[in-house]
């Protein structure tokens, strides 16, 4: 598959990487984990970048952030104390869903959004996180809101460029709930449909914000923004919840694939968005 | 062809191997003569190729033999010492544990990693350990209590501590 | 049984050293000098004739060795099915053709220094196709004007090549328009099923070399090595005793290796290149260019009295066997005379069609027609036992066959060949349901009040028999030599697939003897070495394999006591055996050891004790089975959670009990995936969709629930030591259970598999829809 691989470089920096990047001409491509990449057993790459030496595997509080370098693993977030601690530690359980031990012993966060399968795991919870991800090139480094890394991610102008980080602002507050739905054929499966969300509410049980990401559902994980409108200001109740577990179906643009078909999904996004609600509302304090 | 210098530790004994940029572990790893590392599927789906790098299970099959640099291997041939047995071993053979045998040294690795990190695993845990080797023969009845039997034994002989379980870059 | 020391003991399997630790033991476990690397050019098309094809800038590329077409090698109609010769399957496969009839089919072949150069040089081969419509839906395949897939004049037994139809079977016992006439209740439906593929762990390899004597030698991961020594010899036209077929360990079959799939077109670039060369599938070609379950549309109607007896049971079928007849008529052959006979039906019927498709090419899978037969009677029972407000437990306690009955279903359903009447000599039915009903809570549960929310749990049984070994067409042989320190050689040519055959066979050879196990060495499946046996399929190898290392055994025995005798000076009607040592029953028990005989006969006799035998069985005793399973079904997502399996078989004596065990919890998590998860789909151009453990998904360690299993022993006449089978039956089990099981818990029948949780939710709606319409208020 890769018999025309000519170098396989370790740089001990991201400049290096970068450098190294736009010297390959096209034919150069970045591997942290190897998941994605050895799979698709492109033949016409002709130098490989190893990033997992460059510097940025770590997870480390930042202000009032946690910064997550983008060479750190599934296991790595799954076992991460910080990390278990974000956002009711969804973006730990969605870790925790991504393949078998072995892959996410390898997989990095990195690679999980680079790839940009619209049924990524990681990608939902970071969206209901408003995560931003930081990229580095020849020019320097620049912050995009996830949901705009999405948009651009697989454009021509990304090419050359290299994911270094993902920062995820520590949400503050309490009476906060937050959930992560996956549904799959088996135990071990990539997302049929897949639903994050993030809600606070006040003392009176009023939603103050309500955060509702999809994957697998759309050409790439989407918020559903007009639900989350319709969410903000109203009681938390089953209603809201039955609302807003309907107007989600709206938002979406599921297909029929060999998974399942797009009625099913549409269905499903129903059913995940009124468990994940019900779940952040009895963290949040509201039982429903 | 390009060659490149890999230098690895396998199965306790430093290695010195000339490989290709481009080769992949298991490739590498058969080629040397470690048969007990099995091509299932080549997509890191079936764990059948799965070795043990720096204490953590890995589908060889999607790994570039380059990233093991300075690494420590473990195949299923460096679990025995000698006529010895790892325990693992020995409850696979008392509980009727393996069947055709083909997916049997990826099922050992795999409980090998757990148990290295979590000497009292639950049966939900060893389930998660293994369930990245697929196993069309068992049903995974006998593997999953020979596991848990493996962890009840008191350690045969004293295995090196490792760290907590290296992340492998 | 009380007095055995060996057969009934869970011992170690004798090969499991080997295993657990690696040992290079698989046909890709060796290095061989100067190996090419095999492979095939597959059509890209369902449906093709090669007008052209260019080989030129292939073969002259570096590194490649050896090109092959149909112009480069004899044309011999056969058939890939590993069955005993005169094969039942049409001979309407060639080693390369000019016309290709699947996705996958072999276009050409190449052998060169790497698996890149390999793949390289296919991709120099220049074709140019004449593509044709192609029947890609079995419910098409007979229509007026469809496509023929085998218009070549020389392929035979093919049972109407112009309507696409391989097979045709009807039998009938009695008259069921009658029996329709007579009953209180007659209820007709239709089932379908799917394809499944066996997905082993170990895909299909095989290397072959010119060995010094220039005789083929051919290694290969197979259920049949005899089967495919024949059919190479004839393939490539070379005589029998010229082929070397060697089996080394397998990486599972499950009668997708019960095929000659590689060895053929392997042999054939050793020949050519004069070089050894390996051949293997990649995981995606071993999806749908190895083979895969039959598909079938299964009509059945059944018409029972208000007691509820069965007096009638007619089964029609469509079935399509793909693009080649591989095991077409003997898979379905087996839906109607394993299927039907489990009850005592006085009037049964089965008409079955096996048509060809331009799709991958079924062949024989683990239960063989009877998953799909026993899915569809087993949910219709259930159907109508619920319409008589009878226990589904009672009904089939009622109605199975049982001890002393004779079948003649099967009497007209051998395999190709007039069969013979099925005898049960052996019958541990009703004990199966009985504990099985027990391990699952059955009263208990099928009382219980529904749980309030979304989840709700139900619990269903199913009943399945199979058979053990082919009457009379099995058969095998071994032979037994004896050494310096006592212990004994064992050759068979039996094929251990990983179920435990060499322990199996070692454990009747060691209780004949009356040897320890450690005395037996054993020898399989090597076509020089290891007298024939058909292979492992049809649940043969314990009860003919091991009826003909029983016989051997005590022909060796009868040679050992004779020498024994005259050792210690007594008559041989005063010897006992045992534990390694002949000794006389009087109370001076003198005694001498094993190696002391073989010793004594070696260098004193100058005697070399040893013998052979052959044995087949005129009859196949069932073993017999019920399954019994828990779910609990999610009513908002449609998932389907199987909570507790419990699964009873009467294999009549169990030899090994772990592997017996070991073989019912594999068998039930593939009739489990066959239930829920697995499928092998192609589009409309017949392209495989997910050839990829990622999208075809097989049961992982997460996905199991409790099993539970339960061994019900019986004493076969017929087997050795009582033994019957049991490797087979246990997946005919769960999907019917699973369907019985879902309609205890939330109401709905589906009558299709695989059962998704899009087909639950369906049904629950159109269920729901249906009630509304009639004016039901549905209470949350």
């Amino acid at each position: 598959m890769f018999e025309q691989v000519e170098d396989f470089h370790r740089p001990a920096s991201v400049r290096e990487a970068v450098r190294l990047l736009e010297s390959g001409k096209g034919r150069a491509r970045i591997v942290a984990g190897g998941t994605d990449l050895v799979v698709d057993g492109d033949s016409t790459v002709r130098a490989l970048i190893d990033i997992t030496h460059s510097g940025i595997a770590y997870i480390r509080k930042r202000g009032g952030s946690c910064a997550i370098g983008a060479a750190t693993t599934m296991a790595e977030l799954e076992e991460s104390r910080i990390i278990r601690g974000l956002g009711g530690g969804i973006l730990a359980r969605a870790a925790a869903t991504c393949g078998s031990i072995q892959i996410r012993g390898v997989a990095t966060v990195g690679g999980n959004l680079a790839n940009g399968s619209p049924a990524a795991d990681l990608v939902t919870p970071l969206l209901v996180l408003d995560a931003v991800v930081v990229v580095a090139d020849a020019k320097g480094r620049r912050k995009l809101p996830i949901a705009e890394y999405l948009a651009v991610r697989g454009a021509r102008a990304m090419r050359q460029s290299l994911l270094v980080e993902v920062t995820v602002p520590r949400p503050l507050g309490r009476r906060c709930g937050w959930s992560f739905q996956k549904l799959g054929r088996t135990a071990l499966d990539i997302s049929v449909v897949n639903v994050a969300a993030g809600l606070q509410v006040d003392a009176a049980g009023r939603i103050q914000w309500a955060r509702l990401a999809l994957g697998a559902v759309a050409p790439t994980a989407i918020r559903a923004g007009a639900t989350e409108k319709n969410l903000r200001g109203r009681g938390l109740d089953a209603e809201a919840v039955a609302e807003a577990a309907e107007g989600v179906m709206r938002e979406v643009s599921p297909i029929t694939d060999l998974r399942a078909s797009a009625t099913y999904r549409r269905e499903m996004c129903r059913v995940l968005t009124r468990r994940a609600l019900v779940e952040c509302a009895a963290q949040a304090g509201c039982a429903i | 062809m390009t060659t490149m210098q890999l230098r690895v530790t396998v199965n306790r004994e430093p290695r010195k191997w000339s490989i290709a940029p481009g080769d992949l572990l298991l490739d590498v790893l058969r080629r040397e003569g470690f048969f007990g590392v099995k091509r299932g599927c080549e997509k890191g789906e079936c764990g059948s190729c799965t070795v043990l790098v720096d204490g953590r299970a890995v589908n060889s099959c999607l790994m570039f033999a380059a990233k093991v640099e300075g690494c420590e291997v473990l195949t299923i041939e460096g679990l025995a010492e000698g006529d010895r047995l790892d325990p693992i071993q020995g409850a696979f053979l008392d509980h009727g544990a393996a069947q055709c045998g083909f997916c049997t040294p990826g099922m050992i690795l795999a409980a090998k990693a757990l148990l290295d990190k979590n000497p009292h695993p639950n049966e939900a845990e060893v389930r998660e350990a293994m369930a990245g080797v697929l196993c069309r023969c068992t049903g995974y009845i006998k593997p999953v209590e020979a596991v848990l039997a493996a962890a009840k034994q008191p350690a045969k002989r004293a295995t090196r501590k490792r760290q907590p379980a290296g992340v492998v870059r | 049984m009380s007095g055995r020391k060996v057969v009934g003991s869970n011992v170690r399997k004798v090969e499991g050293h080997k295993l657990v630790t690696g040992a290079p033991a698989f046909t890709d476990d060796i290095e061989m000098q100067g190996m090419l690397y095999g492979k095939i050019l597959p059509s890209p098309h369902a449906h093709a004739r090669i007008r052209r094809i260019d080989t030129r800038k292939a073969q002259t590329l570096a590194g490649v060795h050896a090109v092959l077409t149909y112009k480069d090698v004899p044309r011999v109609p056969h058939t890939t099915a590993g069955q005993a010769w005169p094969e039942p399957s049409p001979y309407d496969t060639y080693l390369l053709d000019s016309k290709v009839r699947f996705v996958g089919d072999r276009v050409a072949a190449v052998a060169a220094e790497s698996r890149a150069i390999a793949e390289k040089a296919l991709r120099l081969i220049e074709v140019e196709y004449e593509v044709l419509p192609a029947v890609i839906d079995m419910e098409l395949a007979m229509a007026p004007g469809a496509p023929v897939i085998h218009d070549e004049p020389d392929s035979t037994k093919i049972y109407d090549r112009s309507h696409n139809i391989a097979g045709y079977i009807l039998r009938e016992i009695g008259s069921v328009e009658q029996g329709f006439r007579e009953s209180d209740y007659v209820v007709e439906r239709e089932f379908r099923t799917h394809r499944q593929q066996h997905t082993p762990l170990e895909p299909h390899i095989t290397i072959c070399w010119l060995d010094p004597n220039g005789r083929l030698v051919i290694r290969t991961s197979s259920q049949v090595p005899y089967h495919s020594r024949r059919q190479v010899a004839m393939i490539l036209q070379i005589p029998v005793s010229r082929v070397h077929v060697i089996k080394p360990r397998i990486g599972g079959g499950f009668g997708g290796k019960q095929e000659m799939l590689l060895e053929d077109i392997c042999g054939a670039l050793a020949l050519r290149s004069r070089r050894p060369v390996k051949m293997e599938f990649t995981r995606e070609e071993e999806f749908y260019m190895a083979r895969s379950r039959h598909p079938q549309i299964l009509r059945l109607k059944m018409g029972v009295k208000a007691d509820g007896t069965l007096l009638a049971n007619q089964m029609t079928v469509l079935a399509t066997t793909g693009a080649y007849g591989s095991h077409a008529n003997t898979v379905q052959g087996n839906t109607g005379s394993k299927v039907l006979p489990l009850y005592r039906t006085p009037h049964m019927r089965f008409e079955c069609h096996v048509v060809y498709t331009n799709m991958p090419v079924a062949g024989a899978f683990r239960g063989y027609g009877c998953p799909q037969g026993f899915f569809a009677q087993e949910s219709l029972v259930d159907e109508i036992a619920n319409h008589l407000g009878m226990d589904p437990v009672e009904f089939h306690l009622k109605n199975a066959i049982r001890l002393g009955d004779i079948d003649r279903l099967s009497a007209q359903l051998g395999e190709g060949r007039e069969g013979l009447p099925r005898v049960i000599r052996s019958c541990g039915l009703p004990e199966c349901i009985r504990r099985g009903a027990e391990a699952i809570e059955w009263e208990k549960k099928r009382q219980a009040p529904a749980l309030g929310g979304h989840l709700k749990r139900g619990v269903g049984m199913s009943c399945s028999m199979q058979g053990s070994g082919i009457a009379g067409v099995d058969w095998a042989s071994a032979f037994l030599k004896m050494n310096e320190d006592g212990a004994f050689f064992l050759q068979v040519g039996a094929s251990d697939v990983g179920g435990g055959a060499d322990t199996v066979l070692s454990q009747i050879a060691a209780e004949s003897l009356g040897v320890t196990l450690d005395k037996i060495v054993i020898t399989s499946g090597d076509t020089d070495t290891t007298p024939f046996d058909v292979g492992a399929y049809a649940s043969s190898t314990t009860i003919i394999s091991g009826g003909a290392v029983k016989k051997a055994a005590e022909k060796v025995r009868a040679q050992v006591l004779s020498l024994a005798s005259q050792m210690l000076e007594t008559p041989v009607e005063k010897l006992e055996w045992g534990n390694n040592q002949v000794f006389t029953v009087c109370e001076c028990r003198k005694s001498v050891t094993m190696a002391e005989i073989a010793m004594q006969a070696m260098y004193t006799e100058k005697l070399q004790i040893m013998d052979g035998a052959s044995h087949f069985n005129t009859d196949s005793p069932p073993p017999f089975c019920a399954t019994f399973a828990e779910v609990e079904v999610d009513t908002e997502t449609g998932q389907v959670r199987v909570l507790h399996l419990a699964t009873a078989v009467d294999p009549g004596t169990a030899v090994n009990p772990m592997q017996s065990e070991g073989q019912v919890e594999g068998a039930v998590t593939q009739g489990m995936g066959y239930a829920l998860t697995e499928e092998l789909l192609l589009d409309g151009a017949g392209r495989p969709l997910n050839p990829n453990f990622l999208d075809y998904k097989i049961f992982s360690a997460k996905d199991m629930p409790k099993l539970t299993t339960i061994l019900v022993e019986t004493d076969e006449p017929l087997g050795p030591f009582g033994a019957k089978s049991i490797s087979e039956v246990p997946i005919n089990g769960p999907a019917p259970a699973i369907a019985n099981a879902i309609y205890h818990a939330v109401g709905v029948r589906i009558r299709k598999l695989p059962i998704r949780p899009e087909d639950v939710l369906r049904a629950l709606c159109d269920k729901e829809r249906e009630l509304r319409e009639e004016g039901v208020v549905i209470a949350k």
